[in-house]
């Protein structure tokens, strides 16, 4: 699998690019062992963790990518780059034609960041507050500011819980106040770090609603990370995936399942309660009378497999459909560990 | 979409020759926002608000009322009569004063926010990190349970002590106590910086040191030998908190420059602090923050 560029984009349409860059953190260890105490006071073992290693990549304006990874592959360095809060050891980060942590000041005012674990809301005070905050801090024209605040309450439904204290809010509200809150000012581009991270399923549909919508209308360009790849498969279009700080995937999702394996599963149904033994299938999941396979249709044709099936056992039903794509995920992840 | 970007270029304002106006500006916004904000923060319980205001008071008023009983019970001490000692006791509350009214949210406890991971909300915010950290903190209403009883001690001595006081008298004053106050901001952070290198172990380090600061402050330094005097006006610059200035201004100290001579620590150590912060916030550009803590939001 080869991480693949955008060539054919125009260098104009290019909001967010990042060259060659490289970021190692240094982390001191520490022995548990009473003989090591003074080593781990004068000379503790470094250990150098690359969070980034080489990284090229080139967003357009108007797009939205999921940004994947397993743990600690690096998507949150990543985030921090392009947010201004954290400088590369090698190479370029731009984005809207600025370094984001030398011209942070003029960079952050055209820019969102949502960080799902952390947040820019005031805990003491009610959201309209935390809205008036940002008002003034990023000094946004009153009509421009009436218009949104307007939208989003509107669209995120903020309007039952704008006046109440933030930290009488449930994690959901918070978040969806947390997303109006960066949008504000209008960004140009929004990154999304984990923003339905501990969320329910209505929460989740309103917060990714509306990420598209705004998408579409607003042509807003956004960098989504998340553990959930159905969600990032329905909010994208391009996902770019990362493992051990090295681009591992960039493309579409389509290209993604058809590279890595088209993942499917089938359903047969017999009349006896034995499973069939099917050559080039894996049998997941067998209860009397129905069992589940999960085979590659780039390696074996379903045709085959129902033939091997029919071979042993009359077939009273079948169903076939595409592992869902946190299967084909994880899937990849255990192979990049291996 | 266009004409927004083309505005926010238009509104950059680092290259105009108006920027320190605009600057000002922008800080005088800030500061109304912040009043404001703890305004409603006190109002929005007023039973629980007006609890912790008295609370507040009578601890601050507490910190000062030891020394305030020994210069009562010996009719001064020392070379200080007991007049000059409440002026000093004053001078040492509003000064405390000053700190917490810019001090708030952990801005004079620096390396908590520094060691908790959230200067990332500072850096976030399209301004420079110096107007951020010298705006969030303005907390006017809860911060005046030290400042106006620290005014009354004050107007109490000045009007026992029967000083002709001239307007250029009271300007000096003013410049003391905004330097004195500025020496517990910049020690705090000289230390507090700190934490970016040591985020854990220095996490509560800016407390410390302003805790130390706070507990000294009330006492006359005279008759030290001049090897501690001299650490207690340089490496731990407690004497400049209450004791030196207050000798100054009462012309306890013979020198005709002593009124500047505070305001002169201050802008040294000022500068230090500044050039430590800057050196430590290029660290953090580097590495970033390790942990964050979620206490909310710069709390």
């Amino acid at each position: 699998m080869h991480a693949q560029d955008h060539n054919t984009t125009a260098d104009s349409d290019i909001v967010v690019e990042l060259a060659g860059v490289h970021k190692t953190f240094r982390q001191k260890q520490r022995s548990e062992r009473l003989r090591d105490a003074l080593r781990n006071i004068l000379r503790p073992p470094i250990r150098e963790v690359q969070a980034l290693r080489d990284i090229d990549l080139r967003i357009r304006r108007g797009e939205i990518v999921a940004y994947a990874g397993p743990n600690g592959a690096g998507k949150s360095t990543t985030i921090k780059l392009l947010s201004g809060m954290l400088t590369p050891d090698q190479g370029s980060v731009r984005a809207l034609g600025m370094d984001p942590v030398r011209q942070r000041v003029r960079y952050v005012q055209r820019i969102g960041v949502v960080f799902g674990q952390r947040t820019e809301l005031w805990n003491d005070h009610p959201i309209a507050a935390s809205f008036e905050w940002k008002r003034v801090v990023w000094d946004i024209p009153r009509p421009r500011y009436e218009r949104m605040k307007g939208l989003v309450i509107e669209v995120l439904g903020l309007g039952e819980f704008f006046n109440s204290l933030t930290r009488e809010l449930s994690l959901g509200q918070k978040m969806r106040a947390e997303l109006g809150l960066a949008l504000l000012h209008e960004p140009e581009i929004l990154f999304l770090d984990e923003p339905t991270i501990g969320l329910d399923v209505l929460a989740k549909r309103t917060i990714l609603g509306f990420i598209k919508e705004l998408n579409r209308t607003e042509r807003v360009t956004i960098m989504v990370t998340s553990h959930d790849m159905a969600e990032l498969e329905q909010l994208a279009g391009r996902i770019v995936m990362i493992d051990r700080g090295r681009l591992a995937f960039d493309g579409p999702f389509e290209r993604l399942r058809r590279e890595l394996s088209d993942r499917r599963r089938l359903l047969i149904e017999t009349p006896n309660g034995t499973a069939p033994v099917l050559h080039g299938a894996e049998l997941m999941n067998s209860q009397p009378g129905r069992h589940e396979y999960v085979f590659d249709a780039a390696q074996v044709r379903i045709a085959d497999l129902l033939e091997q099936a029919s071979a042993q056992t009359q077939i009273l039903d079948v169903e076939t459909h595409r592992a869902p794509i946190d299967e084909v995920i994880a899937d990849i992840y255990s192979r990049w560990r291996r | 979409m266009e004409d927004r970007r083309s505005r926010i270029e238009e509104r950059d304002p680092p290259s105009s020759i108006l920027y320190p106006l605009s600057s000002i500006r922008r800080l005088l916004r800030l500061w109304k926002l912040y009043a404001l904000m703890d305004f409603m923060l006190i109002a929005a319980d007023l039973k629980l608000g007006l609890t912790y205001y008295l609370s507040d008071a009578i601890l601050n008023i507490a910190a000062v009322t030891g020394m305030l009983l020994l210069a009562e019970r010996f009719a001064g001490i020392g070379a200080w009569t007991h007049d000059q000692i409440i002026f000093m006791l004053g001078y040492a509350t509003v000064a405390n004063g000053i700190v917490n009214l810019l001090g708030g949210y952990n801005v004079m406890m620096i390396s908590r926010r520094v060691g908790r991971g959230q200067l990332d909300h500072t850096l976030a915010q399209p301004q420079p990190i110096w107007m951020a950290l010298l705006t969030e903190g303005f907390m006017p209403f809860s911060s005046s349970a030290v400042l106006i009883p620290g005014i009354g001690l004050l107007a109490w001595a000045l009007g026992r002590l029967g000083l002709a006081i001239a307007p250029g008298w009271l300007a000096l004053l003013a410049l003391n106590l905004l330097a004195s106050a500025a020496i517990v901001l910049a020690f705090s952070f000289i230390w507090g910086s700190l934490a970016f290198w040591a985020p854990r172990a220095a996490e509560e380090i800016s407390s410390s040191t302003v805790n130390m600061l706070s507990q000294l402050k009330v006492f006359p330094l005279d008759g030290l030998g001049p090897l501690l005097l001299g650490g207690l006006l340089t490496f731990l610059p407690v004497g400049f908190i209450a004791w030196y200035p207050s000798r100054a201004l009462l012309g306890i100290d013979p020198s005709p420059w002593g009124g500047w001579l505070t305001p002169l620590m201050a802008l040294l150590l000022a500068l230090l602090a500044a050039g430590v912060f800057h050196k430590g916030m290029l660290h953090y550009a580097r590495t970033g923050s390790q942990h964050y803590s979620g206490f909310g939001h710069r709390s």
